[in-house]
């Protein structure tokens, strides 16, 4: 098989498997106990009339498969269909609303635990047995059993009602002007400070232990005694020749998290109110807002696959073994 | 054949012990070990611990913490020490529980994949795959919502999303174990796949797992804690999760009684522990490249 007959196959694949999802998602929603409407209309008191007209704009009165169909229908024009509750196109809340708040939140956490991971791991391995090691080693087991709303609500506790260090909650200061876009960004850093200290805190044990664990593999192959032999100094041998190999596991971890990037922290931003994918996904499940829930998921699921399919073309077009198979 | 059976059960005993002489070596692993008995018999002993009735409005709203109530009360006057304390209970049963469904659900999709081969292998991995990548929480949060707030649904929902890790890691030693010898005899010697199965791979297949299925306890418990903190949980039962999310909502965090945010969540942090700690040190057991000294 060659290299373009397995991308064609692979594609197919990709299609099958994002439509399955997306008509698996599609009906589990319309499982959901309770309809849309009893919920928006209890919040807004909306009278008969304006209820009639709301179940036929959103195409509530049409038989599920029906709906199905027209959502299928809609999505293939790019059409991702209005909010109930924001009345507002779904793509737009997704992507000018939340997207940009979450990706600030994730990628930035993410990153930093995964800097300081690799540090402290190349750091921890080459010490290996030693107390400092042991420490650090029993630390990110505890950061594994720690809940991460719970260590939120402790650091709010902390810094933000005892020593009024940060805000309580939100992205941005309400009401506030600003007088020029510094300003602006530095007020949405304080305020993103404490959650992203939060998630950092709890992805920092996981990403500890794997590169802990690679590195002391790494240490143990023959290049690194090759290289020890010929006298090298300690800092070059670490860095230059055993960090540099053991990082492949950590960042091929990374580049699968794109999922969890995209998909928010619900937990972490219900504890800050952080404006993000995460508390949509919360309030859509709450509300019955199906659009934006088929949305956001349409959006996780493309997302992760298509990145799947991607690190597939990467090894297929590096290592040819893996046509055949 | 009774002398068989007799050097069989000695042999059985000869590997507890050997397994309980690696096992104690690893430090984290007795520590675990001895926190998870402390959790054990406070949540069978409750009723005989608690000072109060926890679903007893015994004091007046959010009193700080006194001799009388050394945690203080919750929002509704009930005793907060003695909430704490019967919530051993249900996340033990939902850590426990969903563990061993996700367990179940994991080894059945694994050794049936791993075993046939195949299109069933195909299929059964690009679902264990699909659910793999998909972050687990949203997927929990729209599940918990269709099934409605029972404590029994939790623990569904909760095995129906866990089961992909489990399912991978058995099927790969599956593929392993069904080239072994002893395998290939038993099939050359007439036996079925399901006798092979029961026999031979499934008996050989959970130790390797072990440490897995631990750590999924500490996943279940944690994911418990988060789905009641949303407010999804099962109202009618007191888990630390739900103590959490009333806590919250009340604005503990503001009022002069921390303790009831601290209590609950240290309680979460106990027992997590005392799971990761065991799942460590087994780990450390079925795989001895992992042995070290010292630790």
């Amino acid at each position: 098989m060659g290299l373009r007959e397995y991308v064609i196959r692979r594609l197919i694949q990709l299609v099958i498997a994002i439509f399955l999802f997306i008509t698996i998602m599609f009906f589990i929603f319309r499982l959901m106990p309770g309809d849309p409407l009893s919920l928006v209309i209890e919040e807004f008191a909306i009278d008969p009339e304006a209820r009639e007209r709301l179940i036929k704009l959103w195409g509530l009165d049409k038989p599920p498969l029906e709906q199905y169909f027209i959502y299928i229908r809609n999505l293939l024009t790019g059409d991702l269909g209005v909010s109930f509750v924001y009345h507002e196109p779904v793509a737009d809340v997704i992507i000018s609303r939340k997207l940009l708040n979450t990706l600030a939140l994730l990628i930035s956490s993410h990153g930093m635990a995964m800097f300081l991971g690799m540090i402290l791991g190349v750091w921890a391995a080459w010490r290996r047995g030693t107390a400092i090691d042991m420490a650090a080693l029993t630390t990110s087991l505890i950061l594994h059993s720690i809940p991460i709303f719970w260590l939120g609500i402790v650091f709010l506790m902390i810094f933000a009602v005892k020593y009024r260090l940060f805000p309580l909650a939100g992205t941005i200061t309400p009401a506030k002007t600003f007088e020029n876009i510094f300003e602006y960004i530095g007020d949405y850093l304080w305020h993103m400070f404490l959650p992203m200290m939060t998630i950092t805190v709890i992805r920092l044990g996981s990403d500890f232990l794997i590169m802990r664990n690679t590195m002391i593999s790494v240490t143990k192959e023959d290049y690194i005694v090759t290289a020890m032999a010929k006298g090298l100094p300690e800092k070059v041998i670490i860095w230059k020749h055993a960090a540099r190999n053991a990082m492949l596991p950590i960042v091929t971890l990374a580049g699968l998290d794109m999922a969890t990037v995209v998909s928010g922290a619900v937990l972490t931003e219900s504890v800050f109110s952080w404006d993000g994918i995460g508390r949509l996904i919360y309030e859509a499940a709450i509300y019955r807002d199906f659009p934006v829930l088929q949305g956001v998921f349409f959006l996780i699921v493309v997302v992760v696959l298509v990145a799947n399919f991607l690190t597939d073309l990467m090894y297929a077009y590096l290592d040819p073994r893996v046509r055949y198979e | 054949m009774t002398v068989l059976r007799k050097e069989r059960r000695g042999d059985k005993l000869e590997r507890l012990r050997e397994f309980w002489y690696i096992y104690s070596r690893n430090k984290l692993g007795v520590i675990g070990l001895a926190i998870l008995t402390i959790y054990i018999a406070i949540a069978v002993l409750a009723p005989v611990i608690a000072p109060y009735d926890p679903k007893a409005r015994i004091g007046s709203p959010m009193e700080p913490p006194s001799p009388k109530h050394l945690l203080g009360t919750d929002e509704l006057g009930r005793d907060i020490l003695s909430l704490v304390i019967y919530g051993a209970r249900i996340s033990l049963l939902v850590g426990v529980l969903a563990a061993t469904i996700t367990m179940i659900i994991g080894t059945l999709i694994g050794i049936l994949a791993g075993y046939f081969g195949r299109f069933i292998d195909d299929i059964l991995m690009r679902i264990t795959d699909l659910f793999l990548v998909i972050p687990g929480l949203p997927l929990i949060i729209v599940l918990a919502v269709v099934l409605g707030p029972s404590i029994w649904n939790i623990i569904l929902v909760i095995a129906l999303i866990s089961w992909p890790t489990t399912a991978r890691l058995v099927r790969s030693e599956t593929l392993s174990l069904k080239e072994r010898m002893f395998v290939n005899a038993s099939r050359v010697a007439g036996a079925s796949d399901f006798y092979i199965l029961a026999k031979h791979i499934i008996p050989n297949v959970l130790p390797i797992i072990s440490a897995t299925m631990v750590l999924n306890v500490v996943n279940a418990i944690i994911l418990e804690a988060g789905l009641s903190f949303l407010g999804l949980g099962d109202p009618t039962h007191i888990s630390w999760g739900t103590m959490l999310y009333f806590a919250n909502r009340q604005g503990a965090f503001l009022s002069d009684n921390p303790m009831y945010i601290i209590a609950p969540g240290l309680a979460l942090v106990g027992i997590g522990l005392a799971f990761v700690f065991i799942s460590y040190a087994l780990d450390e057991v079925v795989n001895p490249k992992l042995r070290r000294e010292g630790i």
